[in-house]
């Protein structure tokens, strides 16, 4: 039994490492004005990193217009998903297949593909630069795992639990507080979390859509060819609210 | 009481009722206004269903106070008349906890708390038994009755269990694909069908034949039959087929099968199959010939058409 311990506390430590080694090294590269070869830690620390992306590139308001688009886009997916993935869930189609495929296509099919097909029409309405348009081009992306995973959250219990509060004299918006979104929770938390991930990590069709005013995703990428220390601290910046939104759904989605 | 086969259109009845199932004509009055075009929630009625659909996310309480917030009752006024029903209905040691740990009687008596707090107008029960250990049905429905004598409340129940029907219900209706067959006291539903699928329904043995004189001719002898001449069709109840020696006619067992409070004893005649129950003791054996009477006044005519 010592033994086993022993080599599961061994294991534990390489899969600590091997996870959290580079994670390590995008730490020391945002904050390393200058590290060059053979050293293995930077010979200076400083904020160059953050100071010229936000300066020159301009990383504060895409910041802003990247949480906005991905704030949207989540309660929009939503509530276009709501109503699809109940239908779903309940099994209330005869032939679900073909739906869901429609429904996943977006997913299914290559981003570039959507992306060129996306951009020509984009630029005849007039929907190119603008947050409108981000989001739109975004919902396409989310709108499917939306879906799908919120499918997974209705199903025969829930509507009969709901029956259960009609016949209590309970009316629809009460239902929805009382019984609806507490028996759902779990399942809205997830689907808000991805609708809130693809949005934030959308990079194609950002830059195709709006690439006079930039998300983050597309004013970090030319970086990573040009400065490492930009790009390191940049990328640090993107996984806060990105590890913010993954422990908020974990804690909404806890069930008690 | 409505009582019925499988399919038979019980719960769509209770679900149309409670404002669950749309209809697609007719109407529903309750205390003499019309409900049908209300919303579930606003007519009064609360159901107690097949399963007891309490909500995980709520301790016990809470579950069975659930019609109160609507009400907007202040939460803990809620809660004690919460706890009155759930001790009422003897779940008292679970009060303080969650629903989860509950069995499934448990949950059913948590049900029927959740429902009586939400003093409708009409409570409706879909075979609140059915998902209930056989053990434990007697003492929820003598609960049930117990509830219902206390409060007053008017109950409409549904089963497909004709004893269980007798024994709660002050009026059975027998549903039958969608139509109501009869609607009477249990004892005349036992005893007087109306028709010969209300009299198959409730057990009953059928015997057809002319009355010729006042009198119908079975099995070699004969049986003095009231009313008119011609065609009629008897019933009579398989408790009260007699079975032993100096019986009016003649009959083979072909088959008896012990169910525990007595014997179910199968007799063919000539021209007829009849079903008796009868105690144990006096249980003929299998392909002996047995004399058979039928005690006249148990014999009921059901009405032609």
């Amino acid at each position: 039994m010592r033994n086993s311990g022993r080599m599961s506390g061994a294991l534990r430590t390489t899969v600590v490492l091997a996870f959290s080694l580079p994670f390590l090294v995008l730490v020391l590269q945002a904050f390393a004005d200058s590290w060059t070869a053979p050293s293995l830690i930077p010979q200076e620390f400083g904020l160059r990193g953050f100071r010229d992306g936000f300066a020159g590139g301009g990383a504060g308001v895409a910041l802003t217009r990247s949480l906005l688009v991905a704030f949207v886009v989540t309660a929009v997916s939503l509530l276009l998903a709501w109503p699809a993935a109940r239908v779903i869930g309940e099994r209330r189609l005869r032939h679900p297949g073909p739906v869901v495929l429609l429904l996943a296509v977006p997913i299914l099919i290559s981003p570039f593909a959507i992306g060129t097909g996306m951009t020509g029409w984009f630029v005849r309405l007039g929907l190119t630069d603008s947050v409108a348009g981000l989001v739109l081009a975004h919902i396409v992306f989310s709108l499917p795992y939306a879906v799908l995973v919120l499918s997974t959250g209705f199903s025969r219990r829930l509507r009969l639990s709901e029956e259960m509060a009609s016949s209590m004299g309970i009316g629809p918006w009460r239902r929805l507080l009382m019984v609806t979104l507490p028996e759902t929770r779990p399942t809205l938390a997830l689907a808000a979390l991805m609708a809130f991930l693809v949005s934030w990590g959308q990079y194609g069709s950002s830059l195709a859509i709006s690439g006079g005013s930039p998300t983050l995703p597309v004013v970090l990428l030319p970086f990573i060819g040009s400065d490492f220390e930009v790009a390191a601290a940049l990328s640090l910046l993107f996984l806060v609210p990105a590890v913010l939104a993954l422990a908020a759904a974990n804690r909404a989605g806890r069930v008690r | 009481m409505i009582v019925g086969p499988s399919g038979a259109g019980k719960t769509t009845l209770l679900r149309s009722i409670a404002g669950l199932e749309d209809l697609d004509r007719g109407s529903i009055s309750l205390g003499g206004k019309r409900i049908d075009a209300l919303p579930a929630h606003r007519r009064g009625c609360a159901v107690v269903f097949q399963e007891p659909r309490l909500l995980d996310h709520l301790d016990l309480l809470d579950n069975v106070a659930i019609s109160l917030v609507a009400q907007r009752t202040p939460r803990k006024e809620r809660r004690s008349r919460a706890r009155e029903l759930i001790e009422e209905v003897g779940l008292g040691e679970f009060a303080g906890g969650g629903v989860k740990g509950l069995s499934g009687g448990e949950q059913q008596r948590a049900a029927l708390a959740r429902a009586l707090c939400a003093e409708p107008e009409l409570l409706l029960l879909d075979e609140p038994l059915s998902a209930v250990d056989p053990n434990r049905r007697s003492s929820l429905m003598d609960l049930i009755l117990q509830l219902q004598e206390d409060r007053g409340v008017t109950t409409v129940s549904v089963t497909h269990d004709r004893a269980e029907a007798a024994e709660m219900g002050q009026v059975i209706a027998l549903l039958i694909a969608g139509t109501i067959l009869q609607s009477d006291d249990p004892e005349s539903m036992f005893r007087r069908p109306q028709t010969e699928r209300t009299a198959r329904f409730f057990g009953l043995n059928l015997i057809h034949g002319m009355v010729k004189d006042g009198h119908l001719a079975f099995e070699g002898s004969e049986i003095a039959v009231e009313g008119p001449d011609g065609e009629v069709t008897l019933s009579i109840r398989p408790e009260a087929v007699v079975i032993g020696d100096g019986g009016q006619v003649e009959m083979t067992a072909i088959e008896a099968v012990y169910l525990g409070t007595h014997v179910r004893v199968i007799l063919k005649g000539e021209q007829s199959v009849l079903e008796a129950h009868v105690q144990a003791e006096v249980s003929p054996a299998v392909g002996s010939k047995v004399g058979v009477s039928l005690p006249e006044p148990q014999l009921w005519r059901i009405p032609a058409g």
